[in-house]
């Protein structure tokens, strides 16, 4: 592991799911997927109005985390874009901008992602990594792919709070005997789907709001959740070309609504909540967010399913105030 | 035209068209009085003041036409193609096939101000899920679904990736109502690395040549798409031609702006030479007569500036806009508070600007489609605001924002913030709805606050 001046690892924070873990730490590097405290998303942080509460959030911790080595945005939107640019003038931590294409059908779009990924990498060799030999990249991705499956494996025997957090550890590089003991006894209610953008530090007591209500969320397709896990890597084909394999399991497989056409994440939601059982479907999306604003209507007519569009600001209070359209709502479900 | 120019309530330039009908003026078969507009709904053009000249009122004949043209090109056996998104690209490819005609079904996002929120454009996307927190372009999937605004085009295109998220949600949401799209990528333009290999695109952006091979890649795409829809190959030498009349456009309206925008008195309104820019994004569906419309204009500007006349006051305060504006209304509300305009970045420069013709046809459609301002740096689209306006003698910056649009607010901020310390310039943000009247005491004192500055300023 690259060491910073304090002898520290350098940390690359990001926030995208498009951004892989293990490519950062085949760098040497430590990556922190965040989730963004919702108080750094403060007037400092740009402009109020029109801007992304999750973006200006996201924005706000990379400029006022001195300690991070750099940070990495993805252009899977446009105010996240644009906040790169904010938060690469603000005197915070080196940023790096990855274009993530909208377009998946081609091959020109998988190269121009592995492309990405190669030009991340000569940014982290600058940032003090080094860059990783094909067999070092094969035992990381491996590695990553194995703490992974173990994951995913606990994610079964969680309450869908601690499987967010156990996710939200994972991302944040602890180990996986700190997700804690499973749940001796599950939390009951009508099953609800969660679906839509990523959660912000603290979020997950929208869990404890449903449950209180009546609810339980048996499946959550936010982009903080399960949904955005990569695909297993194919072991014979990692030895072969493991930049390849690690384009294939995120790009190739990651279902989100920025992708163009979106056709594969309400495959992935047809199937996950029919096999979950679902009887309604939450969309959690923050205010100035068109892409899941646009995915609400959308849900309702392909799944025939009630739908709450839940516009969420990222303000103290603001689940609060949503609390009796999440307990409405859990009624209707009844 | 005798005496001084002067804008025009509809109902005088109406007046004005009929006089000329009776004495024989030759006119164009669409020219007529704009009234006829009015009872199809257009009721915004009771509220508009024009530019009382012959060349003007062709151009708005023009504009409110266009939808007759798709009909009748569609009636005479042409196949049209909506493009989305990117402005000004796809069209130029479109028109170099005789049998195609382009569009842009993004120009519906006017429609709710020029009716008034009378044709229930908003309402329709609201059943959609498309609510106001977009931007007013979700008024193009009202029109698809309602189809009283233009036909259904043949083969739609929209260029994804670095573009504005209300946009890309707009058409997603359009292609899962049934209405199949041809995605290409346009991937967010950066600065070159050191020592990686690099291009200079139209306009002065910098750009790595590999996201211009890029880009040609998925331009080869659509170049297949329109080849297939015409029945006949797109070749190279139909290509070039069509880059050489898409330059011709251009030409005309780079010598009209750098006339209507320097000339004083100022030769030209703001909202005429709003429509006029609109022109070089894809012709109003008739590439030759958008020719001859802006020679026209350009004449007309010529002879007024030869003539030192100008529909405004000398020495009017010079402002530098930025963003289109949702109700075109605004445009006769910046002279009416003793402003003019002196140079424009409506989003579209890269559709303004000349087209390489010494590289092949598609690598100079790929160096012009990624120098579109909408998908670099906000810091990109600064500078060359900040060129322009330098070059053309701002004395205060607009920024328009669009209410809703995902680029606005950050990007205004970061503009505004590099032409106040690089020009030293007052800069003012609006927000500008499709109906502006419920903020027009709010707009106008913004905009007067501005002129009143810029006018104290010249004082020191």
């Amino acid at each position: 592991m690259n060491r910073g001046r304090a002898g520290r690892v350098k940390t690359v924070v990001y926030s995208s799911p498009f951004v892989p873990a293990e490519w950062i730490a085949a760098h040497a590097l430590r990556p922190r997927r965040i989730r963004p405290d919702p108080a750094a998303a403060s007037p400092s942080a740009g402009p109020l109005m029109g801007v992304c509460p999750y973006a200006r959030a996201f924005m706000g911790e990379v400029l006022s985390a001195p300690a991070a080595g750099a940070a990495v945005f993805a252009t899977t939107c446009d105010q996240m874009r644009r906040a790169a640019e904010w938060a690469g003038r603000g005197g915070g931590p080196p940023v790096f901008l990855m274009n993530v294409p909208a377009t998946w059908q081609t091959p020109a779009a998988a190269r121009l992602y592995r492309d990405e990924l190669r030009r991340l990498g000569r940014f982290l060799v600058h940032l003090g990594g080094e860059a990783p030999s094909p067999a070092r990249l094969a035992e990381t991705l491996e590695a990553y792919d194995a703490r992974r499956a173990a994951l995913r494996g606990a994610l079964g025997t969680l309450s869908a709070r601690q499987a967010s957090e156990a996710i939200a550890r994972f991302d944040l590089g602890e180990p996986p005997d700190a997700h804690g003991p499973a749940a001796p006894d599950l939390p009951r209610g009508t099953p609800v789907a969660l679906v839509g953008g990523p959660l912000m530090r603290g979020d997950t007591c929208l869990f404890d709001t449903l449950e209180k209500a009546g609810g339980v969320v048996v499946l959550d397709g936010t982009e903080s959740g399960a949904r955005t896990l990569p695909a297993p890597v194919d072991r014979r084909r990692l030895r072969d070309d493991p930049l390849m394999e690690l384009v294939d399991a995120y790009f190739g497989t990651i279902p989100d609504a920025f992708r163009r056409p979106d056709t594969a994440l309400y495959e992935w939601l047809n199937r996950e909540r029919a096999a979950s059982a679902a009887r309604g479907i939450i969309v959690w999306r923050y205010v100035w967010c068109d892409m899941w604003a646009a995915s609400a209507a959308r849900l309702r007519e392909t799944t025939g399913l009630p739908v709450l569009d839940l516009d969420v600001s990222g303000d103290p209070g603001g689940l609060a105030r949503s609390a009796g359209r999440i307990q409405a709502f859990m009624e209707v479900l009844k | 035209m005798s005496g001084s120019p002067k804008r025009l309530t509809m109902e005088q330039l109406d007046r004005l068209c009929r006089r000329r009908q009776a004495a024989g003026v030759p006119m164009p078969a669409y020219a007529g009085p704009l009234e006829r507009h009015v009872a199809d709904g257009d009721r915004r053009l009771l509220k508009l003041l024009y530019d009382d000249s012959a060349a003007a009122l062709r151009l708005w004949n023009f504009l409110l036409t266009e939808e007759d043209r798709l009909h009748e090109a569609r009636a005479a056996g042409r196949k049209i193609v909506g493009t989305m998104k990117d402005l000004g690209t796809v069209p130029v490819m479109a028109y170099a096939l005789p049998n195609l005609v382009a569009f842009y079904p993004d120009g519906a996002w006017w429609t709710p101000c020029v009716m008034e929120l009378s044709e229930g454009l908003f309402g329709i996307a609201q059943s959609l899920g498309l609510g106001d927190a977009m931007c007013p372009v979700r008024a193009m999937a009202g029109a698809f679904v309602n189809r009283a605004h233009f036909p259904l085009p043949d083969l739609l295109t929209c260029s994804v990736g670095a573009t504005c998220d209300d946009f890309s949600a707009i058409a997603q949401r359009l292609e899962s109502l049934g209405y199949p799209i041809l995605w290409w990528e346009m991937p967010s333009r950066r600065q070159p690395d050191p020592g990686e290999p690099a291009v200079t695109l139209p306009g002065g952006f910098r750009a790595p040549e590999s996201q211009v091979a890029l880009v040609r890649s998925e331009l080869e795409r659509v170049r297949a798409a329109l080849s297939e829809l015409a029945g006949s190959p797109l070749a190279d030498e139909e290509l070039a031609a069509g880059i050489r009349e898409a330059n011709r456009v251009r030409a005309i309206l780079g010598d009209l702006r750098r006339l209507a925008y320097t000339a004083d008195p100022c030769p030209m309104p703001a909202l005429e030479m709003l429509i006029a820019e609109m022109l070089a994004i894809h012709f109003c569906s008739d590439r030759a007569e958008s020719v001859a419309v802006l020679t026209e204009l350009l004449d007309e500007v010529r002879r007024r500036a030869d003539e030192h006349v100008g529909v405004l006051p000398a020495g009017a305060a010079r402002l530098f806009w930025v963003n289109p504006v949702a109700d075109l209304r605004v445009m006769n509300l910046l002279e009416d508070c003793g402003a003019r305009l002196c140079g424009t970045e409506y989003l579209f420069c890269h559709a303004l600007d000349a087209i390489p013709q010494d590289v092949p046809p598609m690598e100079a459609l790929a160096r012009m489609a990624l120098a579109d301002p909408m998908v670099g740096p906000s810091a990109d689209r600064a500078a060359r605001v900040v060129r322009d306006a330098r070059a053309l003698g701002a004395e205060g910056v607009v920024v328009s924002r669009i209410p809703g649009a995902s680029h606005c607010a950050l990007e205004g901020t970061v503009i505004g913030g590099i032409v106040r310390d690089e020009l030293g310039l007052p800069v003012v943000e609006l927000e500008v709805p499709p109906v502006a009247d419920p903020l027009w005491p709010t707009l106008k004192t913004r905009l007067e606050a501005l002129v009143e500055t810029v006018l104290e300023r010249r004082k020191r």
